[in-house]
């Protein structure tokens, strides 16, 4: 390298890195040492937890937005009024309109589109923060569902009636996560194998599709069976925000208990009915929960409100194992590792290897599948292992069946850490040049970026490297104490109430570990850039 | 027989001019000078040499049977009447040794009723690059191929490549299509509903 400049360069946070045949712009990983402390951390934390029996159940304390001094009415009044919503709904709308325009009509230049850059740099990685911080409140403002929901009913937000749909009740074979599961494989797919990152046509085309489904599950059957059933980035949001630091739920329980009208579930003249089919005296986890609204704005006793909470309360203690719920968990960690996997130097040299043992040619597509496959299938086996030896060991009573959908709830905490840990790599390093691409949405006689702009633009860091690294090592590490507290409070019941030693959940507790060193060490390889 | 079908196109370097194509690409191949883009099989990357002032080109890199194979468009959205050109290199995978025979170019419109292949020209290396020309009258959507053959066995590989302005109507007009379709069907459907329940109505009231 005689390019002084060029050396400079590479030495910082971003790198070349030479490839079979291609060269790749890479992000320097976490640091070994800061990788090494957390790893510290881990197997100290197991180790306890190995020494200690469990405890007993943990209380959800949470604290009411609506009963706080001084802010509480202007928090209850901002969620009984449906205006907050709409405005922030046709904002969306109106931008989401914008990046399918910009998909269909714009550049093909991934990083002058902001089809791509809008979709896939900054809302699908920023997404996940949303839900840690505001639960489902993606849900609420969902341009899919808002254009559907104006398509189909035919008012901005008052209840309609005939609401225009047949109100079909969905089969019973799709009345599971499994649609929405099988939907977000397909997304991931489509993401990491075809590409569509990186191209701001099939961005849009994406984006019709999920209105065209979101309207015609809405005109077909009742309530939002969509957002309920098939929606895969409702359901992800959906399960991740039984991690959240908020959920929306009666003030008063005792409210709710004697409440004999259910406006929650069922409406009432000016309000829709719960799209999702819930009833907030009973509401024991967000999984479901779109956070429309219709709820504290229908409630007579005005008794619904946001709340602050800990994020391991609901995966610890409160949500209800189910089985089809349990594999949208684990595979929904392969997928999040998956997606590490991929942005993996070596990655593309693996595919290339494997597309040769078995003739694939072009996109190496069924190389691509083979990996995914593989990935979701070492993953689930790894927890079935775990669960199966843990079954044994501690001689639960419980069916397999219902031991390992209980256990499964450990998956959560791990995806959920380092979707976290892996985005905030994305977020700060990607999303800078979004206002130039605000300003000319459309790339209209747009160049593609020079090799030095792409540089810049990937040293353009909004946030220090150090706090960075903090923030990556410290979602880890509050993934895995979470993932902790499931199987030791959730294993209090496979242990007997007579208090077996914590020793015998240990296969459970070395699958956290494992996860979470195999998570650690892919944040501390060199990360490729989306573009 | 090997095939490959590129649904998209791919990755773009410039260069000063084509003679001096060949130097580019075995420094780009040889040094991180030239690399540009998150680089993906078979996926479209566009990139700008910052010290060229050509316009942007679009290249492929894909892999097929004992082959890896880069192609580049020049320029990267190439206009009705104006000359084009097509850039392609093969190398083993094994020794990245280059390939050396003769490659044919072909050509077929990529619309639903337009299936004609024609012949662009047969080309043989000019400093392992094979070049062809091109110039589209009428803009639209083609299918390149390129094909070869190596130790016997034929090479096909099909690439896309657009002419002109995409035309973005049809995914709309899909999408609005479905749209109205449904909503007007569940419309018929509710108003036979309603119709059905008023003359049951009507009979259960017309009843002594």
């Amino acid at each position: 390298m005689n390019d002084p400049g060029l050396a400079a360069l590479l030495s910082g946070p971003t790198c070349l890195a030479l490839g079979t045949g291609n060269a790749t712009m890479t992000h320097r990983g976490l640091p070994v040492s800061w990788g090494m402390v957390t790893l510290a951390f881990v197997l100290a934390a197991a180790l306890w937890a190995l020494a200690r029996t469990p405890a007993k159940g943990i209380e959800s304390q949470g604290v009411s937005l609506g009963r706080l001094p001084l802010i509480g009415p202007g928090i209850r009044r901002l969620t009984a009024t449906p205006w907050v919503l709409i405005s922030l709904r046709m904002f969306l709308v109106a931008l989401f309109l914008l990046v399918i325009t910009a998909g269909l009509f714009g550049t093909p230049i991934p990083e002058r589109n902001l089809a791509t850059m809008l979709t896939w740099n900054l809302w699908w990685a920023g997404l996940v923060f949303s839900v840690l911080l505001l639960g489902t409140a993606w849900c609420a403002v969902c341009p899919w569902d808002a254009l559907a929901h104006w398509l189909v009913r035919r008012r901005l937000w008052r209840r309609a009636e005939p609401n225009n749909s047949l109100n079909l009740r969905v089969p019973r074979p799709l009345r599971s996560v499994w649609p929405a599961l099988w939907l977000f494989i397909g997304l991931t797919w489509l993401e990491l194998g075809v590409g569509i990152t990186t191209s701001p046509y099939a961005t849009a085309l994406v984006a019709l599709l999920m209105v065209v489904l979101a309207t015609v599950s809405l005109a077909l059957f009742e309530r939002k069976a969509f957002c309920r059933y098939f929606c895969p980035v409702g359901r992800t949001v959906g399960f991740y925000s039984q991690l959240s630091l908020v959920e929306l739920r009666p003030i008063e329980a005792e409210i709710c208990a004697h409440c004999r009208t259910l406006d929650c579930y069922y409406g009432n003249a000016q309000i829709e009915p719960c799209p999702t089919w819930l009833v907030m005296g009973r509401l024991t986890q967000n999984s479901y929960c779109i956070s429309c609204g219709n709820c504290t704005q229908s409630c007579p006793h005005d008794n619904i409100a946001w709340r602050f909470r800990s994020p391991a309360a609901e995966a610890v203690v409160g949500a209800r194992p189910r089985w089809d719920e349990a594999w949208f968990m684990l595979i929904l960690l392969a997928l999040t590792i998956f997606h590490g996997l991929t942005m993996m130097p070596f990655w593309e040299p693996a595919m290339r290897a494997l597309a040769r043992v078995i003739g694939d040619s072009g996109r190496l597509l069924w190389s691509f599948s083979a990996g995914l496959a593989a990935c979701i299938a070492c993953t689930s086996l790894l927890y079935w292992g775990a669960a199966r030896w843990a079954h044994r060991w501690t001689g639960s009573t419980m069916p397999f069946r219902r031991f390992f959908a209980t256990f499964a709830f450990t998956a959560l905490p791990l995806a959920f850490a380092y979707h976290l840990a892996h985005n905030l790599n994305h977020l700060a390093r990607e999303s800078s040049g979004l206002g130039a691409v605000l300003r000319d949405p459309l790339g209209v006689h747009a160049q593609p970026l020079s090799l030095a702009e792409k540089h810049l633009h990937h040293l353009d860091t909004w946030i220090p490297l150090d706090v960075l690294w903090a923030l990556q090592t410290g979602l880890m590490a509050l993934g895995f104490v979470i993932a902790l507290q499931i199987i030791r409070h959730r294993g209090r019941s496979a242990l007997g109430e007579a208090g077996q030693p914590a020793w015998r959940l240990a296969p459970l507790i070395l699958f956290a570990c494992a996860v979470t060193a195999f998570n650690l060490w892919l944040l501390m390889q060199p990360m490729v850039m989306r573009f | 027989m090997r095939r490959v079908s590129l649904p998209g196109a791919c990755r773009a370097t410039r260069v000063r001019s084509l003679r001096h194509l060949f130097p580019g690409l075995a420094l780009w191949f040889l040094t991180p000078s030239f690399a540009m883009a998150h680089h993906v099989l078979g996926r479209p990357a566009y990139s700008l040499n910052e010290d060229s002032n050509t316009p942007p080109s679009m290249q492929v890199e894909t892999q097929i049977g004992d082959y890896f194979v880069t192609y580049m468009v020049f320029p990267a959205f190439p206009r009705p009447g104006a000359p084009g050109r097509i850039n392609l290199y093969a190398t083993r995978l094994d020794d990245g040794r280059p390939f050396h025979g003769e490659v044919t170019f072909k050509v077929r419109d990529d619309s639903w009723f337009g299936g004609r292949e024609e012949i662009l020209g047969v080309q043989s290396p000019d400093d392992n690059v094979y070049r062809q020309g091109f110039v589209f009258t009428d803009a639209g959507d083609y299918v390149i191929t390129a094909e070869f053959e190596s130790e016997g066995e034929p090479y096909v590989i099909d690439f896309p490549l657009r002419i002109g302005d995409p035309a973005p109507i049809g995914p709309i007009g899909l999408a609005v299509g479905t749209i109205v379709a449904v909503l007007l069907g569940v419309n018929l459907a509710q108003r036979r509903r309603l119709l059905t329940a008023k003359i049951r109505k009507a009979r259960d009231e017309a009843r002594p």
